[in-house]
């Protein structure tokens, strides 16, 4: 079972009106594995992992899951309401911030006491940190992130990049695009036009 | 579908202005009216209801304008997405919650109004069944016309909507008016229904196809 | 074999081939048709007896009422074969139906309300056919800003087509809706069912004036479609050989 590939990718294309973002794209992905999506701005990262997560559907190719995989998105927008406060949001998400491993999370992550703040006024990095807790605490079999460590202390980062290899020797898997280079050990595919 | 019951309700009662301000922009609409138009009481019982048709009408269109929105900015609809592969289930409990909130508030209110302009309780029979049904058919429709709109403004899903609104209108003055004449109304109300019963599965269905198109 | 043949009918070159052999000829058959018809119109056929000559914009009122409506059916066509069989040809003909559509019901409100005032003695009147005709004309307004308020032309064809086939339901309704109120018009001088209201000496001009105007629009159509088709398809190269 764990021999076949979580993730098929056949030759996959993409266009936006009359322009081509990638073309015959085809890779795949095993159980415990990462893959890292490279490509300049505008080469449609963002777009291959829609394709990956089922919002999009290619122009042309065809991509094959294991079924009933489980799958945690976190992409450039945070899934967090401005108007909630950190303990609403986490509430929105199903997570109770009562419990001991959700606070232990926020405590790493300098989040405990600003439990009842509201979200509208934390600063850039402090949402994405939370927003990366619904991550952190999720057991999805696949972690999907676009550009994880934008906004993030070397601290948090660090952080991260400790959570992702864990959860790679738990043989889960992770797919991520990022221009800041994250220290896991990852395959790589470029999208970019020849 | 109770989880999403509690979260789409938690979410729109936290927002203080996007479901108290409605109801009260109802309230300021319904008595600028009088203000505006110089009329004798009797006169006044003429356009009544009139006005207090429109009145819902623009109170739903302000309601609805950001009824995606918002979770489109954030991320909520694409995460819900890729969590239940379907978006139809919370499209139609977030509609539901709108009425909930604002639909069956300012049909209270404007069953009130209309008592009071009349000085008949009988204008209940009239005035609440007939907002209570059409403000929840005005509330799907603004939904359709936000949805395919979307992020571009309010005035695209406003100028979109509005021509879908037409018979709804007309029902609802043919329901004053067979009222006037002493006329049944119970078959106009039930055909209303009818509207609604269809429409209630078909427009969030309709709804998350423009959603997900959107999402793409 | 039929998937073939349907590729080749749904392709936009074939279309674009197809449509430059036989514009000339519908073009040109139209204008003559139309030209004798009002010359027929105008000219011979016997004035009314109640409202004397002003009847006689018909010839243009008639046609454009009438193309109002069936531009907009043929719009939901493509509209449910784009959304069904994802034909790209069809998401731009709609596009390039919709300005004409709005025109054509424009061109029928203007003739409408300058034949209200010598017979019904005002330019305009909330009557049932006239207020769903504005309905229409606000309808295909709506659908043009819908299509440009988007960036990502794809996702504006599904969103139009939508729209039009949501409108499409809804016009039916809106027609018989407004008709509950009393209605001033004039009920329809021909209907497929019943026999003409009108005489035959009014009729057949009539006739070749709806013949010969729907030609002329459908050529509208056909070049609006073409800009269309080279607009979204400019970087084939079939496109930059035929052009």
């Amino acid at each position: 079972m764990l021999s076949n590939p979580l993730l098929e990718a056949r030759n996959l294309s993409f266009s936006i009106n009359q322009n081509k973002l990638f073309h015959g794209l085809s890779f795949e992905l095993l159980y415990g594995e990462a893959l890292h999506i490279k490509g300049g701005n505008g080469s449609g990262k963002t777009t291959l992992l829609k394709i990956l997560l089922g919002i999009t559907s290619p122009r042309k190719g065809h991509i094959k899951w294991v079924d009933n995989t489980n799958t945690v998105y976190l992409g450039h927008k945070n899934v967090l309401k401005d108007y909630l406060s950190v303990e609403d949001n986490l509430y929105l998400h199903g997570i109770n911030s009562a419990k001991t491993s959700t606070k232990s999370i926020l405590k790493e992550l300098n989040l405990l006491n600003k439990i009842d703040v509201l979200v509208g006024n934390l600063s850039y990095g402090q949402k994405k940190k939370l927003a990366l807790v619904r991550v952190l605490l999720n057991q999805s079999e696949v972690i999907v992130l676009d550009e994880p460590c934008v906004g993030l202390d070397d601290k948090t980062r660090a952080y991260i990049v400790d959570f992702l290899n864990a959860e790679l020797s738990k043989n889960k898997s992770v797919i991520y695009t990022s221009h800041i280079p994250i220290e896991i050990n990852s395959k790589k595919i470029n999208i970019d036009k020849e | 579908m109770t989880d999403l019951l509690k979260i789409e309700s938690f979410k729109l009662r936290k927002k203080l202005r996007a479901w108290l301000g409605p109801i009260l922009i109802f309230l300021l609409i319904m008595i600028s009216f009088p203000l505006t138009v110089e009329l004798a009481s009797d006169e006044l019982k003429n356009v009544f209801y009139s006005i207090l048709w429109l009145s819902s009408l623009l109170t739903v269109m302000v309601s609805l304008d950001s009824i995606f929105l918002e979770d489109f900015d954030d991320g909520t609809l694409e995460h819900y997405l890729i969590l239940n592969n379907s978006l139809f289930s919370m499209i139609l409990i977030k509609i539901f919650i709108y009425w909930l909130l604002i639909g069956i508030p300012i049909s209270i209110l404007g069953t009130f109004f209309s008592i009071s302009t009349s000085g008949d309780f009988s204008s209940f029979y009239i005035a609440f069944p007939s907002m209570l049904i059409s403000s929840y058919i005005f509330i799907n429709l603004f939904a359709l016309g936000n949805s395919l709109s979307l992020n571009k403004g309010s005035a695209l899903g406003a100028l979109i909507t509005m021509p879908l609104l037409f018979p709804v209108l007309i029902l609802l003055g043919k329901i004053v008016l067979n009222a006037n004449f002493g006329f049944e109304i119970s078959n106009l109300l039930l055909l209303m229904l009818g509207v609604l019963l269809i429409i209630i599965v078909i427009i969030p269905f309709i709804i998350s196809f423009v959603v997900k198109t959107h999402l793409e | 074999m039929l998937k073939k043949l349907y590729h080749q009918f749904a392709s936009p070159k074939t279309y674009v081939v197809l449509v430059d052999k036989i514009y000339p000829i519908i073009f040109y058959t139209s204008l003559i048709t139309y030209v004798f018809a009002l010359i027929w119109g105008l000219a011979f056929a016997p004035s009314d007896y109640m409202q004397g000559n002003s009847y006689r914009i018909i010839y243009m009122h008639v046609p454009a009422s009438f193309l109002s409506e069936s531009l907009y059916i043929a719009m939901a066509i493509a509209a449910a074969i784009f959304l069904i069989w994802k034909v790209k040809l069809a998401a731009y003909i709609i596009k390039a139906i919709a300005p004409i559509g709005a025109l054509v019901a424009f061109l029928a409100l203007v003739s409408g309300s300058i034949w209200g005032i010598p017979t019904w003695g005002t330019w305009w009147q909330w009557d049932a056919r006239v207020t769903s005709t504005l309905i229409l004309f606000i309808m295909y307004l709506g659908l043009i800003s819908l299509h440009s308020s988007f960036t990502n032309y794809e996702k504006a064809d599904k969103f139009i087509s939508v729209l039009v086939l949501i409108g499409s339901v809804n016009i039916p309704i809106i027609k018989k809706s407004v008709d509950w109120w009393n209605t001033l018009h004039q009920p329809a001088s021909i209907t497929l069912t019943d026999k003409p209201s009108i005489d035959p000496s009014m009729l057949y001009p009539l006739f070749l004036s709806m013949l010969g105007f729907s030609g002329l629009i459908i050529c509208l159509v056909i070049l609006s479609s073409k800009v269309q088709i080279f607009n979204r398809e400019g970087n084939k190269t079939w496109v930059k050989y035929h052009v």
